[in-house]
């Protein structure tokens, strides 16, 4: 993943791709694990017995949503460090919003998954229950998380607020995750962490879905890095722009 | 020293002037969106549908408005008449006659849980929307396992909550 940096001369130490031999490791690891589950989803794991092929949206939209919450929790915890450090060091809160910018992603696509799957079994691409408006509300919460990112300011303005918006945010999780507990829901509840011993899932569904888990968890990792670095260029560029000011002005004060 | 930023042809210039409006635009789309999803769709979500047995007895459950009633499509009930699909919910003990014009969606079948939406009427309940509730069971289709004549009786029970 390569970054534009010619209109801004950032210090040559600073890196020209965001890639290294590790995060070339971790994407070639990622895109074998995805082939291997497309195989695993597609081909090799089941119909079930009442809903057929349409299972295998399953495979995609659990793990989408398990990133979300994973990368949403990241952003939280990412963000409570920087509050409470001595230091207040920027790179805890350009991975708090690296992570958030992947979990938005992924509730997009656990949404898209979920409502083609609903509108297959359910009969209705969309239905306001708890689950689904919970998810909603979580979705357009971090969209403005995202938001605020962008106002204008310094980057320690920047990352005050977005981690305070960010340790309130995470709240939601819990709320979306045992919403199809706590009140009536059209969306089943979960079929595996269901707080009991019991699995609902049949073998190879069941493998075939902690496979997903881990795919595309070593995704979001490789995402996260990636990203996380990219947002690391940026702040650099708009800090030389202000270093170059000064620089200016100094010039001007000799005169 | 004087750090004020100074008017400038630089094109450079353009671009933070679109930044302060779209993150301003977003925010204000989020709240917007976050407020109407809270006061429009929170309280019916939280309260999805009631059921079978609840209709005239609990409070948001009352026989003369528009309802979701959830219940299971009794086995054999279900039949085509001039168009209309008409079946009988029934739960804990209790059974309502549902007509919806149409054939339902999804994976609409016998000894399923389905939400139907509409009003209590004479003959029954009238619904114009029916969404079908699938379980959290996952269950294999197995060929071997389970012959087709008994494997719609063996969903049934698997369907049944």
């Amino acid at each position: 993943m390569a970054v534009r940096l010619r209109a801004v001369n950032i210090s040559t130490e600073t890196r020209l791709s965001t890639g290294t031999v590790a995060t070339r490791r971790l994407g070639a690891l990622a895109i074998v694990m995805l082939t291997v589950l497309a195989v695993l989803a597609l081909i090799i794991s089941p119909e079930d017995v009442n809903q057929g092929s349409t299972v295998r949206i399953m495979y995609v939209h659990v793990p989408t949503i398990w990133v979300a919450y994973m990368a949403f929790i990241l952003t939280a915890v990412c963000s409570a460090t920087y509050l409470s450090g001595r230091n207040r060091s920027l790179g805890w809160d350009r991975v708090a919003g690296a992570s958030a910018e992947i979990g938005v992603l992924f509730v997009a696509l656990s949404l898209l998954t979920g409502s083609l799957w609903g509108r297959i079994t359910w009969g209705t691409y969309w239905v306001w229950d708890a689950r689904l408006t919970s998810t909603a509300f979580l979705f357009i919460t971090y969209i403005g998380y995202l938001a605020v990112r962008r106002l204008d300011g310094t980057q320690r303005q920047r990352a005050r607020r977005s981690s305070v918006l960010a340790l309130l945010a995470v709240l939601e999780i819990p709320l979306v995750h045992f919403s199809v507990r706590l009140w009536r829901s059209l969306h089943q509840e979960a079929s595996v962490a269901t707080g009991g011993t019991d699995v609902e899932l049949d073998d190879l569904m069941l493998f075939s879905l902690f496979f997903g888990l881990a795919a595309f968890s070593v995704l979001f990792v490789w995402l996260l890095l990636h990203r996380q670095r990219m947002l690391y260029l940026e702040d650099a560029m708009s800090s030389q722009g202000l270093d170059a000011a000064i620089e200016a002005r100094r010039k001007e004060a000799v005169r | 020293m004087d750090l004020t930023p100074r008017p400038s042809d630089d094109v450079a210039a353009t671009p933070r002037r679109k930044r302060r409006w779209l993150p301003m635009t977003l925010i204000a789309a989020s709240l917007i969106g976050g407020g109407v999803v809270v006061t429009q769709f929170l309280t019916s979500a939280i309260d999805y549908y009631c059921n079978v047995d609840e209709i005239g007895v609990r409070e948001g459950c009352d026989s003369d408005r528009r309802v979701r009633v959830q219940g299971v499509v009794e086995q054999g009930s279900v039949r085509k008449e001039d168009g209309a699909t008409v079946f009988t919910l029934g739960f804990n003990g209790k059974t309502l006659d549902v007509t919806y014009q149409g054939d339902p969606g999804g994976i609409f079948q016998e000894c399923i849980s389905v939400v139907a939406h509409g009003r209590i009427a004479a003959a029954g309940f009238d619904s114009d929307r029916i969404e079908v509730r699938h379980s959290n069971q996952y269950v294999e289709k197995n060929e071997t396992r389970i012959d087709e004549s008994n494997e719609e009786a063996a969903a049934c029970s698997l369907l049944v909550e």
